[in-house]
């Protein structure tokens, strides 16, 4: 879509492209969900929380995790300035992530890289998948 | 190249715009989450900035998803560019995650003060 902050002129395409705009189907955008989306996702070793924070530090982002939840809290901080056109979400957020297993608590480790959060909960080792030979006597 | 075969199938996602006005010209924000600076393409056209970024895939396959709220697609957004914006000015910056385009205005449109002579 053509954002257009500029009143004065209008280019013979940018109907047409208003129109793919409407016949394009609508992806995400009419089920809103609570801010910011997760993906929750598990291998062998470890769950893997990731959440889409973009433009937040994550020095002003709060991860905290108590027995068997996570907890992600921060702020987006709007812009200064007279808006044309505000879409970003802006204000406070959190999202509570229940766990359904038990996680090493002090080798959890957090990284932000592009404005996805990743939060890696290691498995603790009595829950992972051990293979046991069985001698056949 | 892996990238080209999934081109196709990548959907197309809207990033959420903030479009503001300063004192030095106009700002504009765009939420790109996911998308590395050498995925990112910005295209000066004559009246228009289109810009476009990547998502970098999932990281492993073998991780099992118990939960999806979001995925990876091609971010594409068009900025219509008045005249009073000076195109050789604009500056963008990506930082964790969000695009920041600086749009100067150009000089003339600048308030000044108009001498007049004595006659």
């Amino acid at each position: 879509m053509v954002l257009d902050f500029n009143t004065l002129y209008s280019f013979p395409d940018r109907f047409d492209r208003l129109m793919q705009e409407f016949l394009r189907p609508v992806n995400g955008e009419s089920r809103r969900m609570a801010y910011p989306p997760l993906n929750i996702s598990e291998d062998d070793g470890n769950v893997y929380v990731r959440a889409e924070i973009p433009g937040t530090d994550i020095k002003d982002m709060e991860i905290t995790l108590t027995d068997k939840t996570l907890v992600i809290k921060g702020e987006r901080k709007p812009e200064q300035g007279k808006y044309f056109r505000q879409e970003r979400p802006a204000g406070p957020f959190q999202r509570v992530v229940q766990l359904n297993v038990q996680v090493d608590r002090d080798a959890v480790k957090a990284a932000l890289s592009d404005g996805i959060l990743t939060v890696t909960l290691p498995k603790t080792e009595d829950i992972k998948p051990r293979r046991v030979s069985i001698d056949v006597g | 190249m892996n990238a080209d075969t999934n081109e196709k199938s990548l959907p197309a996602l809207r990033p959420a715009t903030d479009i503001l006005e300063r004192a030095d010209g106009y700002w504009v924000y765009m939420d790109m989450p996911g998308v590395n600076r050498e995925d990112l393409v910005l295209d000066l056209r004559e009246n228009e900035l289109a810009v476009s970024g990547k998502t970098r895939g999932l990281p492993s396959e073998k991780e099992r998803f118990l939960e999806v709220q979001f995925g990876s697609g091609e971010f594409r957004q068009t900025i219509a560019l008045p005249d009073i914006v000076d195109r050789g000015g604009i500056k963008a910056t990506l930082k964790n995650g969000v695009l920041e385009l600086f749009m100067p205005k150009v000089a003339r449109v600048q308030p000044r003060r108009i001498d007049i002579q004595a006659g």
